[in-house]
């Protein structure tokens, strides 16, 4: 990835790729009222898919040094397994944990590398994933933490 | 005519320059009233609910309740505003005194020219009059009140003694505590709009000056077949909105529907309350016996339907029996509710799982309706780090296992998390046993979803409170048969969307506390398993939850829903108005065939 062009492409397949694997869980799971949930966050991912493409296309700008809220639920919890009885609060941990290994892969690069653009290119990208996590964490914090 | 009689009328301009004897009309020479004058009325439309209590008292009817464009009515405020009219108004002032939430007051003005009569008809603090802001005028004084602001003190345990023994807290009224409580009363009806089930509390209430028991239990009946239950445990917010609360305390609502329902034995029920109908020859399936199970059985057999309740559990009474410690809601309270709706011919079948013992599929083969309400009896897993721990255990586990009269095993030191109702009752219950209790909370108290009357009862029966605390993991202590639990300080921080503040981890500040038990308690969730693929797959299922349509009726056309696992609220009452609507549902389903 030695261009932007490159990198934004990079991200646009991981979005992709995401929202296949959401809409793989939606056909496989079993239980009750999931599959609904499994295509809201594939539907999730396709607009991340088309924010990047926007990107792109020089029609939107990511903003690399914007301050993004990180409630830190994520980095206490459990790794959950991916089964086709899956409960909506693993469903929402499995979105969790992959925001957040997406942010920490765009902060290592944007460490690595010396570039000023591709810096600031993997630092917005870093940001659209910390945003993507906020996003499931207040979701996690207000569905399935209502009591705690 | 004579010259003279020509030029008089002229004589009269020899007058014109002198100094008049009469005033003129205009500009009138104003005199202020008196500072306490009781003058036009003036009120602050956006503090007064709408109660209608100045209407209920004016003795001239001079005032009506009127619609006013862009005031919706919501619960608390029924929406109308207090119309005057001065052609009836005798300038009393007990509209003022008997105003609830001391938005009405009278201005010390009392000149008002108009040629139009109507506009002395009028929407005080509505329409815009030149009074409205004045200062002057008789207002009530704050310590004189037409009705006590405070309720009648409930006597109960005190704390040292209620968490030595499970014997319920609250003693009750007597008689004559309840009819000096019920005259506080402005039977406004604020209170019917929120209720979930719209009970008919003005008139029960009532019935209690009256001391006519028989006829306040008969209207309790038309809407909630567990008024022994909800007179204890009802989250009552009906309180919540009593107009008497906004300058004192509410009417105690919920003890008083207590005490109708202790004052007539179970024996005179059948007298008391309605018969049921004929024979319909239609079945009905009901599956859980919870409140919201039984409320649907109870008012199906009203109708003549037969009704056939399935029951996982070995007690009827669902998340009441289970749920809800005794110290709260006795065994006989409880059974004073349901042994009455079984006594109307309804079966209920214990240890009978669907699912299990029965196919969900058979029961709508079988049956002509079927209603579900199974409540969410799973407990949340926290999902952290040694979750597992042989001292760590589910608030709904322990709260089974007293109520099933098994020894929890818990030893003297308790951690329990969570801010819910169910925390509150392991920590509650946990006193009883012994225990020293430590409630973890990873908000503020005020966030807390717990009843505030049990937050409050909890500390006062010696619960440390350790709010903005976020559990983490769960450990091995040095000690065989402890268990270490680490926890982080959190910080309220606004939230980016505009929710409720968020507590954010502050990673240097932790702590490693060492309990004899951790219980968690931070959430309920469903088991809807029992539902094959087939069907569920037809159903509106969101979060675990039916989503139901009009009348608790799903696109199964057999099949209606209701209470915890069909409703956002998750309370008894909720689920109890679930059950009246749905068999509304049925009933209709049931004689014409036709979708609700």
């Amino acid at each position: 990835m030695n261009t932007v062009d490159e990198i934004l492409d990079y991200a646009i397949d991981q979005e992709q790729q995401a929202a296949d694997f959401y809409a793989d869980m939606a056909k496989r799971s079993e239980k009750s009222g999931m599959k609904e949930i499994f295509q809201e966050f594939s539907r999730e991912e396709e607009r991340h898919r088309d924010k990047l493409l926007d990107v792109k296309r020089g029609e939107q700008e990511l903003t690399a040094h914007q301050q993004v809220l990180d409630l830190k639920i994520t980095d206490y919890l459990v790794e959950v397994e991916t089964t086709e009885n899956i409960s909506y609060q693993d469903a929402l941990i499995i979105a969790m944990k992959r925001e957040r290994a997406a942010f920490r892969l765009y902060s290592d690069l944007a460490e690595k590398v010396s570039e000023g653009d591709l810096r600031e290119v993997f630092l917005g990208l870093a940001k659209e994933e910390a945003k993507h996590k906020l996003f499931f964490e207040s979701e996690y914090d207000d569905r399935i933490l209502q009591e705690n | 005519m004579s010259l003279k009689d020509l030029v008089s009328p002229f004589f009269v301009w020899q007058r014109a320059f002198e100094k008049p004897y009469t005033v003129g009309l205009r500009p009138i020479e104003e005199r202020p009233g008196a500072p306490a004058y009781r003058g036009f009325h003036i009120n602050m439309s956006d503090d007064c609910v709408g109660c209608g209590s100045c209407y209920t008292i004016c003795q001239n009817h001079a005032i009506d309740m009127v619609k006013v464009e862009g005031l919706e009515a919501r619960s608390g405020d029924s929406g109308l505003r207090p119309r005057f009219d001065y052609g009836r108004c005798c300038w009393c002032g007990l509209c003022i005194d008997i105003c609830t939430a001391g938005s009405l007051r009278m201005s010390n003005e009392y000149a008002w020219f108009t040629t139009d009569p109507d506009e002395f008809r009028f929407v005080a603090g509505v329409e815009n009059k030149s009074w409205q802001g004045s200062t002057a005028g008789y207002h009530r004084h704050p310590d004189y009140h037409l009705f006590p602001p405070r309720r009648v003190e409930m006597e109960m345990l005190g704390p040292g003694e209620s968490v030595s023994s499970f014997t319920e807290v609250v003693k009750g009224y007597s008689e004559e505590q309840a009819k000096q409580e019920a005259d506080r009363c402005v039977e406004c009806g604020i209170c019917v709009a929120t209720c979930p089930a719209h009970m008919d509390v003005p008139d029960y209430i009532r019935s209690i000056r009256d001391g006519d028991y028989e006829k306040g239990l008969q209207l309790m009946y038309r809407t909630n077949p567990f008024p022994a239950t909800c007179g204890r445990i009802c989250t009552r917010r009906c309180e919540s909105v009593c107009p008497v609360g906004i300058q004192g305390e509410p009417v105690a609502i919920r003890w008083l529907k207590r005490f109708i329902v202790d004052q007539v034995e179970d024996s005179d029920y059948a007298r008391i309350l309605p018969e049921v109908a004929d024979d319909t020859g239609k079945r009905v399936a009901i599956v859980g016996a919870g409140p919201g199970g039984l409320s649907t059985a109870y008012y199906l057999r009203l109708k003549g339907h037969a009704v056939s309740v399935f029951e996982a559990q070995s007690r009827p009474g669902g998340m009441l029996r289970y749920g809800v410690p005794g110290y709260r809601l006795p065994d006989e309270a409880l059974d004073k509710d349901i042994e009455y709706i079984r006594s109307l011919g309804v079966e209920i079948h214990l240890n009978h799982s669907v699912g299990r013992e029965t196919a969900f599929t058979s029961l709508l083969e079988d049956y002509d309706a079927v209603f579900v309400s199974t409540g969410l009896n799973v407990p949340s897993k926290m999902r952290i780090q040694g979750e597992d721990h042989p001292r760590a255990m589910a608030g709904l586990t322990l709260l089974d296992d007293v109520a099933n009269g098994r020894d929890p095993q818990i030893g003297g030191s308790v951690a329990v998390i969570g801010g819910g109702n169910v925390a509150m009752d392991a920590a509650r219950v946990s006193r009883r046993l012994g225990a020293e209790v430590t409630v973890l909370y990873r908000r503020r108290i005020e966030d807390m979803p717990a009843d505030t009357e049990e937050i409050e009862e909890s500390q006062a029966e010696g619960c440390t409170f350790v709010t903005q605390a976020i559990p983490l993991e769960a450990m091995d202590a040095e000690q065989e048969g402890k268990v270490v639990l680490k926890w982080g300080e959190a910080e309220m921080v606004p939230d980016p969307g505009g929710g409720r503040p968020r507590p954010v981890l502050q990673e240097d500040r932790m702590h490693l506390d060492t309990f004899d038990t951790i219980i968690s308690a931070i959430g309920q969730g469903s088991n809807l398993d029992y539902i094959p693929a087939g069907i569920a797959d037809q159903l509106q299922i969101k979060w675990g939850k039916f989503i139901p349509g009009d009348y608790q009726q799903m696109v199964v056309q057999k099949l209606f829903v209701g209470g915890d696992v069909a409703n956002a609220t998750a309370d008894a009452i909720s689920a109890i108005e679930d059950g009246h609507h749905a068999a509304r549902g049925i009933d209709r389903f049931l004689s014409t065939g036709q979708r609700s």
